[in-house]
């Protein structure tokens, strides 16, 4: 019966992913890629294909932030779908921690592995190593850095956030004013695609330019390393139009910087993420505008692609019916027209 | 300044000739003169690079207001440091404490009940590392970083990783906040000096005060100087080193407060790598990490460089890289120019 | 003949005091060169300035007519001067033969030759008729004076031309300081040369060749004979003449204050018992390892005895607990006073006021009435600097016992025990220090002092209790008391003066 019942969230992700791929191409090579076949998909599933229940591990980073905690919390359900899953989810405080429970998982010899990797290039060996050892790895968000460290990959795209972030931005100011950028954590890929598709789309939006970037500062994803820097950066600019964060959860932060020193009526703001706080504040009105988000859902995809490859079957309305080998989630442009239809997805 | 009259016992070996004066300007105090060089050199750079927005009133006021939280945890800390040990679990306790006055008045109460609910369970969380340290004989270093993650979990656990909304305490509003609303304590002003500016001050001079003319601070001091000595003079050497990571739990409890007053929320990620923060303002002050040796003066100006250095490089929008690599050499560099005598 | 050793105009300041103006003086082949004066005078600070562990500001220092380079301590080793310091430079962790041969160690290619090590050491340890001390032990475990010794094997381990000693006999008793001069004695006859600093002036007749005497930074006087009179000498050293070194003997009136009962701890102290009475000073002599100090430390409840009881004024102290024995009005002076007495970089004021702030409490602590309350104590004793606001750390090594002494004078105690109070002290400060034990017993304090020189025990006792092993085995009225009689107590009856080392 789950054969018959394949979810229709999964179907879409699918398709969207090839859809994303094809325009987001030119600027993301790995998007070229998005329909290969999924190279495990028949030699994985050993243990599942008795239809015996299918043994799934999925590891991911401590989920003390709201977006990866929505994550845990969506594979958890997806899997709970399932009869014939069987379904562990572990944390790890940092990279090596993970390193070695992947290390341990993989002597257990599970059908299939999820894996959110804390670091993606840290990640790759001991990944690499569950794929030489049989175990089909399913890649989520953070990519690992070799191609032979994952069966399938499914993440946002955050090239594309940026450039979300861009559009609206330049169409709001009209293509002239001054911007602020908080960015997430310094260093990690997700924060520098962020900040990229954001400085290409607007240099693409503004070809004259009229937009200035007058200050880009990391916010740790933290609010209150956010207000801090916002604090300061209020300090030294006497006018900012629009401020650009990099994650609702820190944009809490950076939002009460700014209503403590009574600005809120000279600029907006933006987030990244779709937190409910967020989608409420959008709602209602006023300082906070906007936020871009890809859905923390993909962790239910990854769940129910590994649970596919585990099984040796594929994608049915793909032809023939495979998994393929990265699904790039598409990223979206909440604001109050359109909140209304976000708000099902929020998490907190 | 002592009014040391130099008569020796007459007879014997005359007190050595010398400046009387200069020779006091030896060890601590020396290195609490040249901190202060280095306050007034970064802020006459930022005054220079920045002159519109630096060298005002308004932007002293927020790096005293910003400086604030890291520096009540500095203040703990230094008595902490006193005692030749370590608290690494302050940052934690700001989040944890935080949390648990947040979900204390959620959906309902009062600042009081937040205030209350934040100091106490920072203290509860101290008293645990008081007791690990001073009765179960556990390193400081390993009694603290257990509680580094114990509080860390616990302030994740107790709204199920949520933060919680605290702006609407005893009507709070931005801007100009009611007195003893909560956001006042952020962001309320008297004499157009922010509240938590004076909480810090309070805090600095209290220990002051304590630390330098209070027979509990001599004892905390000679506690790390030597313990068997301070034992062996009648000192209560384990009911001192419990005190101070109490107090170090206390003022944490106050940390959380000032920060989720300028947040208005309590977050459970908050308060992170605060602890560094704290321990590097208290050593760049001159307080030894051997013990035996605290400066109240040195770690306030040591809040107030790493404050200065803060503002600067944001204000002027460094990349984190550069920032990094500056902050690290003004760090050094302070720390090079307070003694010559410890470079090898 | 160039002398082996030539001081010229040395020169040392330290930020804000002039520890040396200008010495001079010159150590000829196989002499015992002794160096003499008051605390603070310079001696250390003349000695380090030739082994290299500071550099002078000043001066000229000539090996053999060669000038030396300064500050370099391995020059100075390789040039053959082996120093050993007033204070203790071993590493606690190490063995003994690894301290003895540390920097210097023996190798068999690139590896280190242990077992050469161990015989080596092991063999020093013989020469100096210390056989029981275990190269492999850890230096940890030895007892100051057997450190002591391990401190002379290495600097035996070079092949030393120029031994400096300051103070080594400062922590050994009567039989060992014998065996050390036996050691001098043939190395002198060697050809070796040693600068020997003490303040024991009785020692300069029995090693001494020639006398140089050091006041204020500089010399007073030098090429002396060993024979001179030590009245002479003392004059020298003080400037004036020490008429009477022993002040009147208490006697005791009142009744008794400290009752120890039975107390045992072995394998050190076995059930000893005794009594001091108000007013009274009772020595406690003995031989280095005799238990004593061990006794005080129960008395004071810093260790819990296993079986007995301590009383004070008729009422029993918790075992274990120094904070309610000073409550009920005990002070020790300990032995070590670096790892137990001081806080080296805190100032004279606050070490002294540190046992007693209570009384400088007024709301918050009055810092004008402690300074002047702890300069009060330490111009008692003579203490150098005057300037109570230094770190202690600065202070020469007789000073540091002043203070940690001043430290029980400011707080006034019924019963004040004293573990080797004049150690390292100068005869000036001593015959002060008398009289100061001498008041307070007269003012009614118990007073128990520990001391390995029975000479000041006679000196100044009204009783005198010997131990051997961990148990009291002789008493005696200080008048009636002499100074051989005690050794030979003090000496268990088949042992020669050679002693066994307890590893404690
Ligand atoms: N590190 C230092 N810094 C400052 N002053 C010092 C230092 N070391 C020694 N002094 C000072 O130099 C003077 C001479 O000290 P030194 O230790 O040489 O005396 P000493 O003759 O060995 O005395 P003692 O008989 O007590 O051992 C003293 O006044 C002392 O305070
Ligand atoms: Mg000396």
């Amino acid at each position: 019966m789950s054969m018959m019942r394949l979810p229709a969230a999964l179907a879409v992700a699918a398709l969207l992913a090839v859809g994303a791929a094809a325009c987001g191409g030119d600027s993301d090579d790995d998007g070229a890629t998005a329909t290969q076949a999924a190279a495990g998909a028949t030699t994985g599933g050993e243990g599942g294909g008795a239809g015996g229940p299918v043994s799934i591990v999925a590891s991911v980073p401590p989920t003390d932030h709201g977006w990866l905690g929505a994550i845990s919390k969506n594979a958890q359900a997806a899997a709970d779908e399932f009869d014939d899953v069987d379904f562990r989810l572990l944390e790890a405080a940092d990279a090596d921690s993970q390193a070695q429970q992947i290390e341990q998982v993989i002597s257990d010899r599970p059908d299939a592995l999820v894996v959110l990797p804390q670091d993606g290039a840290a990640l790759t060996p001991v990944a690499q190593r569950a794929e030489a050892a049989g175990i089909p790895v399913v890649n989520v968000d953070r990519l690992f850095t070799a191609p032979d460290a994952a069966t399938a990959t499914i993440l946002g795209d955050n090239y594309q956030i940026g450039v979300l972030a861009a559009d609206y931005i330049a169409r709001r100011l009209d293509c002239r004013g001054n911007v602020v950028e908080i960015q997430g954590l310094a260093g990690i890929s997700v924060t520098e695609e962020r900040t990229r598709g954001f400085v290409d789309e607007l240099r693409k939006a503004c070809p004259d330019g009229g937009i200035d970037i007058v200050a880009r500062q990391p916010g740790d994803f933290n609010p209150d390393t956010g207000l801090r820097v916002m604090e300061t950066i209020l300090q030294a600019q006497d006018r900012i139009d629009a401020v650009y964060t990099h994650d609702d959860d820190m944009a809490q932060g950076v939002v009460q910087a700014i209503r403590n020193a009574g600005r809120d009526d000279e600029m907006f703001l933006t987030g990244v993420g779709g937190s409910q706080d967020a989608m409420e504040q959008i709602k209602e009105g006023g300082l906070y505008e906007a936020t871009f988000l890809y859905n923390p859902n993909m962790a239910a995809s990854a769940v129910n692609m590994a649970r596919l490859i585990a099984l040796g079957e594929g994608f049915p309305e793909l032809v023939p019916p495979e998994v393929p080998r990265q699904i790039i989630v598409p990223a979206a442009t909440v604001t109050s027209e359109n909140v209304e239809q976000y708000e099902q997805y929020a998490f907190n | 300044m002592t009014t040391s009259p130099a008569s020796g016992p007459g007879t014997a070996a005359a007190p050595p000739s010398g400046g009387g004066r200069a020779r006091r300007l030896s060890g601590v105090r020396l290195q609490e003169y040249a901190l202060v060089l280095v306050v007034i050199a970064l802020f006459v750079a930022g005054s220079i690079l920045k002159p519109d927005s630096f060298p005002t009133w308004d932007n002293v006021r927020n790096m005293l207001t910003q400086a604030s939280v890291v520096g009540v945890l500095a203040i703990g800390m230094t008595f902490v440091i006193a005692t030749a040990g370590i608290d690494l679990s302050v940052g934690s306790m700001v989040a944890a404490a935080g949390m648990f006055g947040g979900v204390l008045v959620d959906p309902e109460g009062s600042t009081l009940l937040f205030v209350f609910g934040a100091l106490a369970f920072a203290t509860a969380l101290g008293s645990i590392n008081a007791i690990a340290v001073a009765y179960g004989r556990v390193v400081p270093f390993i009694a603290t970083l257990a509680m580094f993650s114990i509080a860390r979990g616990i302030a994740l656990l107790l709204n199920d990783k949520l933060p919680v909304g605290l702006l609407e305490l005893n009507g709070g509003s931005f801007g100009d906040p009611a007195p003893f609303s909560l956001m006042w304590f952020g962001t309320g002003r008297i004499l157009g000096i922010p509240v938590s500016v004076y909480v810090f001050l309070g805090v600095v001079v209290a220990g002051w005060l304590v630390l330098n003319r209070t027979r509990y601070g001599r004892y905390v001091v000679a506690v790390g100087g030597n313990r068997e000595a301070a034992r062996i003079a009648g000192v209560p050497v384990r009911r001192t080193i419990l005190s101070v990571y109490v107090l170090s739990g206390l003022l944490a409890g106050v940390a959380a407060v000032l920060l989720c007053a300028r947040l208005g929320s309590a977050s459970p990620v908050s308060g992170n790598l605060y602890e560094l923060d704290a321990i590097g303002a208290v050593v760049i002050g001159g307080t030894s990490l051997a013990g035996g040796r605290a400066t109240i003066v040195g770690t306030f100006l040591g809040v107030l460089t790493f404050a200065l250095i803060f503002s600067l490089m944001t204000q002027l929008d460094l990349s984190t890289e550069v920032q990094q690599v500056v902050k690290g050499a003004i760090v050094l560099g302070a720390v090079l120019i307070q003694r010559p005598e410890a470079r090898l | 003949m160039a002398p082996v050793l030539e001081v010229r105009g040395l020169v040392k300041e330290y930020p804000g005091v002039k520890a040396l103006k200008g010495v001079d003086f010159a150590v000829e082949r196989g002499e015992v060169h002794c160096l003499l004066g008051p605390n603070g005078a310079g001696k250390s600070t003349l000695i380090k300035c030739v082994s290299g562990a500071v550099a002078p500001t000043a001066g000229e220092i000539l090996l053999d007519g060669d000038p030396l380079p300064v500050g370099d301590p391995s020059a100075s080793l390789r040039r053959g001067v082996a120093t050993i310091y007033q204070e203790l430079d071993l590493v606690d962790e190490l063995t003994v033969a690894q301290s003895v041969f540390l920097a210097h160690e023996p190798r068999r290619g690139p590896f280190l030759d242990l077992e050469r090590m161990r015989r080596d050491a092991a063999a020093l340890l013989a020469r100096l008729g210390h056989e029981a001390i275990d190269p492999r032990t850890k230096v940890r475990e030895l007892r100051p004076a057997a450190q002591q010794v391990v401190s002379i094997a290495r600097a035996l381990s070079h092949d030393v031309r120029l031994l400096i000693m300051d103070e080594p006999s400062a922590i050994l008793d009567d039989g060992e300081i014998e065996t050390l001069f036996g050691v001098v004695r043939r190395l002198t006859a060697d050809g070796v040369s040693v600068v020997y600093i003490s303040h024991r002036l009785d020692e300069i007749r029995r090693i001494g060749d020639r006398v140089t005497v050091l006041t204020d930074g500089r010399t007073a006087a030098t090429d002396l004979p060993a024979a001179t009179p030590t009245d002479e000498l003392v004059e020298l050293m003080v400037g004036r003449a020490v008429e009477q070194l022993y002040p009147e003997r208490p006697h005791a009136s009142g009744e008794v204050v400290l009752d120890v009962r039975g107390v045992r701890r072995l394998p050190s102290v076995r059930a000893v018992s005794l009594q001091v009475r108000a007013g009274e000073v009772v020595g406690l002599g003995g031989l280095v390892g005799s238990g004593r100090t061990e006794l005080l430390r129960l008395i004071y409840g810093l260790d819990a005895p296993q079986a007995g009881e301590v009383r004070v004024g008729g009422r029993r102290l918790p075992p274990g607990r120094p904070d309610r024995a000073i409550a009920a009005g005990l002070g020790l002076a300990p032995e070590d006073r670096k790892s137990q007495g001081l806080l080296l970089d805190w100032s004279l004021t606050k070490n002294v006021s540190l046992a007693d702030l209570g009384r400088f409490e007024r709301g918050l602590l009055s810092v004008r009435a402690e300074r002047a309350a702890a300069r009060e104590q330490l111009q008692r004793l003579r203490t150098v600097p005057a300037d109570a606001e230094r770190a202690v750390r600065e202070l020469s090594g007789g000073n540091q016992q002043k203070v940690v002494l001043a430290r029980w004078l400011l707080r006034s105690c019924r019963v004040l025990l004293l573990d080797e109070p004049t150690r390292g002290v100068d005869v000036a400060t001593k015959a002060e220090l008398y009289r100061v034990i001498g008041d307070l017993a007269a003012a009614g304090v118990a007073v128990l002092v520990v001391s390995s020189e029975l000479g000041e025990l006679v000196g100044i006792c009204s009783r005198i209790l010997v131990m051997r092993e961990g148990e009291t085995v002789f008493e005696v009225d200080g008048e009636r008391a002499s100074e051989r009689e005690l050794l030979r107590h003090a000496v268990a009856p088949t042992e020669t003066a050679d002693l066994i080392e307890e590893v404690t």
